[in-house]
C-alpha cells in the first residue's frame, strides 16, 4: 500500500472520493502523478452493502447537519453520501448526456428574467469525445457497443403508456450498471436495492472501480475518515497544505495543487469557510459567486394504481426512460424539458412520501395496492439563480464545529409551469393504460443532484473556475464535482462530472508536466 | 403470516361490520386489560394507517413499541399523552370505542400537532418495515440471497397488449 508524508509538497490532493474525486484520482495516479484522496466517509466493502434502505441508508448518508430556508426540507435539504465512493453509493446510475442545446441555454432560450443563463465554455463537440471516454470507463449501456438491459415491469407499463400517448423516443436508457460480466464485475442481477449501494456490484461506484484502480498505479493514497477543514494559502497564493481531521486529531498534507471535489454543498462549504486576508469572502471568491446559482432539478413523482400486477420493485430502480419531453419546445410554457423514467417505492418509504398528503384509508387504498403500482419520476432543467444559494450559518456549528451550510431554493417560474405540465404529461401515460388511480406526488425528496455553485466561465467576474475547472483566484486548486456546472440541463449530472474531470485530468497532466502547476 | 386476497376480503367484512372496536376485541396478554395509554395509542395507530387484514394485536404491539421508545423522552411522552387526552375526551366514549367515522373527525382535529406528526412518521416506520405488513402488500423484500428477481420474475407482466420492441 502506497504512502505518503505529511511533509511530501509533491503530492495532489483531491477532496472527495465520489464522482469527481474518484475519477480524477485514477486520472492522475495512472498517469504518474502522486495523489492522497481525503474522504470523509468510511471505507466500506461490497460485504457491508445489505438490501434493507433503513440500514444502508444510515450507513451510507451525510448526515451531519445542513439547514435550508425556502422550499427545501429545512432539517435535510440534500441528499448525499459520507463514504468512500460518495453518492456513487446510493446513485440509480442512469447516465445521460447533455444535449447540445442546453449547453447553450442563453443561446437557445434566450435571455430570461431573474436567471443567469449562460452559454457553457465548452463546446458540445469538445464535450462529445469526452462523453464517449466516460461512457466506455463506466461501461454506460446503449453506448459504445454495451447492450441495454433487459426491460422490466415497471419500464414495460411506463412504455406502453407512453406509446398511447404518442411518445416515441424510449428504450431501458444508458446506464452505468453492467448488462454483460465486465470490469471484473457481474451484469445486474435486478435485486431492487440500486440506492442502497448495489449488493453484487453490478452498478458503477468509484468504491469498487476507480478507487481500487488507483491503488493498483501505486501513486495513491486514499485516506478514508479524513474530513477536510482547511486549505491554507502561501506566501505565493498559492494552497500550500491542506488541515484534516481524523478520529478528532488534526492534520496538516503539503500539497502541490488541490482539488475539491465534496459535491457541491461541501465544496461550497470549503471555500466559503477559508477566509484570509487575501480571501476575505472566502476562498476563490472574488467574483461573489461562490454558492450561488445553487441548482438541483425538479423531482417529482407519478404512480398509478394499474389494472394487472406490476411488482415496481422487483428491478433496477431506474428502469428505463421517455426522452420525448426532453426538447426545447417553447409552445409548452416554458424553456428547456424534462426527462420521465421509472421510479419504485418500499412500503414505508411509499407510505413515508404519501403522508405530507394524508393519513387514513386515502393512504392505505393505495397502500393496499402495492403490487399494482406503478412509478414514474420526472426530472427537469432548473434555471440558475443568483439567490438560490448556500451560504454558512453565523453561530450554528456541526459535530466538526464547522459552520452549518444553510441552503436557500426557490423555484424558478420556469420550473413550476414546467413541473405543472410534466405532472399531466405523467398522469396521462398511466391513464392511457387504463389506471384505476393515477396519485402524483410533490416535490419533497431532498436534491440529489447538485449543481452551479462555482460556475466555471472565462470571465473572472462572472465565473469561479476557468473552463478546466480551474480556480480564477488560485493557480493551484481547482473544483471537479457539479459545482462547475454553469447550467443544470434537463437530465442526471453525474456522467457530465465523469466527462469533466477525465477532460481536467487531461489538463492537469499537461499543466505538471510542462511545470506550470 | 401471508394473507391471501381472499382472506383479505373476508376480514375486510369483518373489520366494515364493527368498525374502531377491534382494538379492544382482544385483550393484549391473556386476560390482561390492556391500559388506556396503549389501547388509545394503538387505535390511534389503527386510525393513521387502516389495514383490515392486520389484526388489533398487531397495531397494539407497534403502539407498545412506540410507548416504549417515548419512555426515554419524557416531553415527547408528555406531548403523547397530553394528545391522547383529547382524543380521549369526547362526551360520546373513549376513543377506542367509537365508530371509525367518528374517530377519524376526531383525528383530524389534531393532525398538525407535533404529537401527531411525530407518531405518523414513526409509526410509517414501524408498520411498513414489518414482514406481517409486507406479506399482506405483496413486497418480497431482500432478493440478494435469492439472485435477484432476474430469474424471479422482474418482467412477467402479462396484462399488457403486445408492444413494439424496446430497443
Ligand atoms: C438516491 C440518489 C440517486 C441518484 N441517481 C443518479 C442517477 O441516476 N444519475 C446521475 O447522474 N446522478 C444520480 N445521483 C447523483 C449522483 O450521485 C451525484 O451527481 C454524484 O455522486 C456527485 O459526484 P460528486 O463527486 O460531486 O460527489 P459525491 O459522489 O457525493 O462525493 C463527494 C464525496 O466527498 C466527500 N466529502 C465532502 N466533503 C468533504 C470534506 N470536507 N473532506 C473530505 N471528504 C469530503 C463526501 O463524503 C463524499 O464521499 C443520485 C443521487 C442520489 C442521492
Ligand atoms: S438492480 Fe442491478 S444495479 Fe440495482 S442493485 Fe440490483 S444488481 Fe445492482
Amino acid at each position: 500500500m502506497t504512502t505518503f508524508s505529511l511533509d511530501d509538497s509533491s503530492v495532489f490532493v483531491i477532496i472527495g472520493s465520489g464522482a469527481g474525486g474518484g475519477v480524477l484520482s485514477r486520472e492522475l495516479a495512472s498517469r504518474g502523478h502522486k495523489v492522497v484522496c481525503l474522504e470523509a466517509g468510511p471505507r466500506l466493502t461490497l460485504g457491508d452493502v445489505v438490501n434493507d434502505e433503513t440500514e444502508m441508508f444510515n450507513k451510507l448518508t451525510w448526515l451531519d447537519r445542513r439547514m435550508a430556508t425556502g422550499k427545501p426540507d429545512p432539517n435535510f435539504p440534500v441528499w448525499g453520501c459520507k463514504t468512500v465512493g460518495g453518492t456513487t453509493m446510493h446513485w440509480t446510475g442512469a447516465c445521460p448526456r447533455f444535449e447540445p442545446h442546453e449547453m447553450r441555454a442563453l443561446s437557445t432560450y434566450g435571455e430570461m428574467p431573474d436567471a443567469t443563463l449562460v452559454d457553457w465554455p465548452v463546446t458540445p463537440e469538445e464535450m462529445a469525445d469526452w462523453y464517449d471516454k466516460a461512457e466506455t470507463r463506466m461501461g454506460v449501456t446503449g453506448t459504445q457497443g454495451y447492450p441495454h438491459l433487459p426491460p422490466g415491469n415497471n419500464y414495460k407499463v411506463l412504455e406502453a403508456g407512453a406509446r398511447k400517448c404518442g411518445y416515441t423516443d424510449m428504450d431501458t436508457h444508458n446506464m452505468a450498471i453492467n448488462s454483460i460480466d465486465r470490469d471484473g464485475r457481474p451484469h445486474c442481477r435486478q435485486l431492487g436495492f440500486c440506492t442502497s449501494g448495489c449488493a453484487v456490484g453490478a452498478k458503477w461506484s468509484t468504491l469498487y472501480t476507480e478507487i481500487p484502480a488507483a491503488e493498483e498505479t501505486g501513486n495513491f493514497e486514499l485516506r478514508p475518515g479524513c474530513m477536510v477543514t482547511g486549505l491554507e494559502v502561501g506566501e505565493d497564493g498559492r494552497i500550500a497544505s491542506v488541515t484534516y481531521l481524523s478520529d478528532g486529531k488534526s492534520y496538516t498534507q503539503k500539497a502541490r495543487a488541490v482539488s475539491v471535489a465534496g459535491n457541491v454543498v461541501e465544496t461550497t462549504r470549503l471555500l466559503l469557510n477559508n477566509r484570509s486576508q487575501r480571501h476575505p469572502d472566502g476562498l476563490a471568491n472574488s467574483s461573489g459567486l461562490v454558492g450561488r446559482n445553487y441548482m438541483r432539478h425538479f423531482t417529482i413523482q407519478v404512480m398509478g394504481v394499474m389494472p394487472g400486477k406490476v411488482h415496481f420493485y422487483r428491478q433496477t430502480h431506474l428502469a428505463g426512460v421517455v426522452r420525448d419531453e426532453r426538447a426545447h419546445r417553447p409552445e409548452r410554457g416554458f424553456a428547456g424539458g424534462f426527462l420521465i423514467s421509472t421510479v419504485p417505492f418500499t412500503p414505508e418509504v411509499l407510505a413515508k412520501n404519501m403522508l405530507t398528503g394524508g393519513w387514513g384509508r386515502d393512504l392505505t387504498q393505495v397502500l393496499d395496492k402495492y403490487e399494482y403500482l406503478a412509478g414514474m419520476l420526472l426530472t427537469g432543467e432548473d434555471p440558475p439563480q443568483l439567490d438560490n444559494r448556500i451560504t454558512l450559518h453565523p453561530e450554528a456549528r456541526d459535530g466538526y464545529g464547522l459552520p452549518v451550510p444553510v441552503i436557500h431554493y426557490e423555484d424558478h417560474p420556469n420550473t413550476i409551469a414546467m413541473k405543472d405540465y410534466a405532472w399531466k404529461a405523467g398522469r396521462r401515460i398511466y391513464e392511457a393504460m387504463g389506471a384505476e388511480q393515477v396519485i402524483e406526488m410533490g416535490d419533497y425528496i431532498p436534491a440529489t443532484h447538485n449543481m452551479g455553485t462555482a460556475r466555471m466561465g472565462e470571465d473572472p467576474a462572472t465565473s469561479v473556475c476557468n473552463p478546466f475547472g480551474r480556480t480564477h483566484d488560485v493557480a493551484n486548486l481547482f473544483v471537479s464535482d457539479g459545482s462547475l456546472f454553469p447550467t443544470a440541463g434537463g437530465c442526471n449530472p453525474t456522467l457530465t462530472i465523469v466527462a469533466l474531470a477525465m477532460r481536467q485530468a487531461q489538463h492537469i497532466d499537461g499543466e505538471l508536466k510542462a511545470g506550470r502547476l | 403470516m401471508s394473507v391471501s386476497r381472499r382472506g383479505l376480503l373476508g376480514r375486510m367484512a369483518f373489520g366494515a361490520l364493527l368498525p374502531g372496536l377491534g382494538a379492544l376485541a382482544v385483550p393484549a396478554h391473556g386476560a390482561e386489560a390492556v391500559s388506556a395509554e396503549l389501547a388509545t395509542s394503538a387505535a390511534l395507530l389503527n386510525a393513521m394507517f387502516p389495514h383490515d387484514a392486520l389484526d388489533a394485536g398487531f397495531y397494539r404491539e407497534m403502539a407498545a413499541r412506540y410507548l416504549d421508545e417515548l419512555a426515554t423522552r419524557p416531553e415527547a411522552l408528555a406531548a403523547h399523552r397530553a394528545g391522547l387526552g383529547v382524543l380521549d375526551g369526547s362526551y360520546i366514549a373513549p376513543f377506542v370505542q367509537l365508530p371509525e367515522v367518528i374517530q377519524r373527525s376526531m383525528v383530524a382535529k389534531v393532525d398538525q400537532e407535533p404529537f401527531f406528526t411525530a407518531f405518523l412518521m414513526r409509526g410509517a416506520e414501524l408498520v411498513y418495515r414489518d414482514q406481517r405488513a409486507w406479506d399482506l402488500l405483496g413486497y418480497e423484500g431482500s432478493s440478494v440471497e435469492y439472485g435477484g428477481y432476474l430469474d424471479r420474475g422482474f418482467d412477467d407482466i402479462d396484462w399488457l397488449p403486445a408492444a413494439g420492441g424496446t430497443q
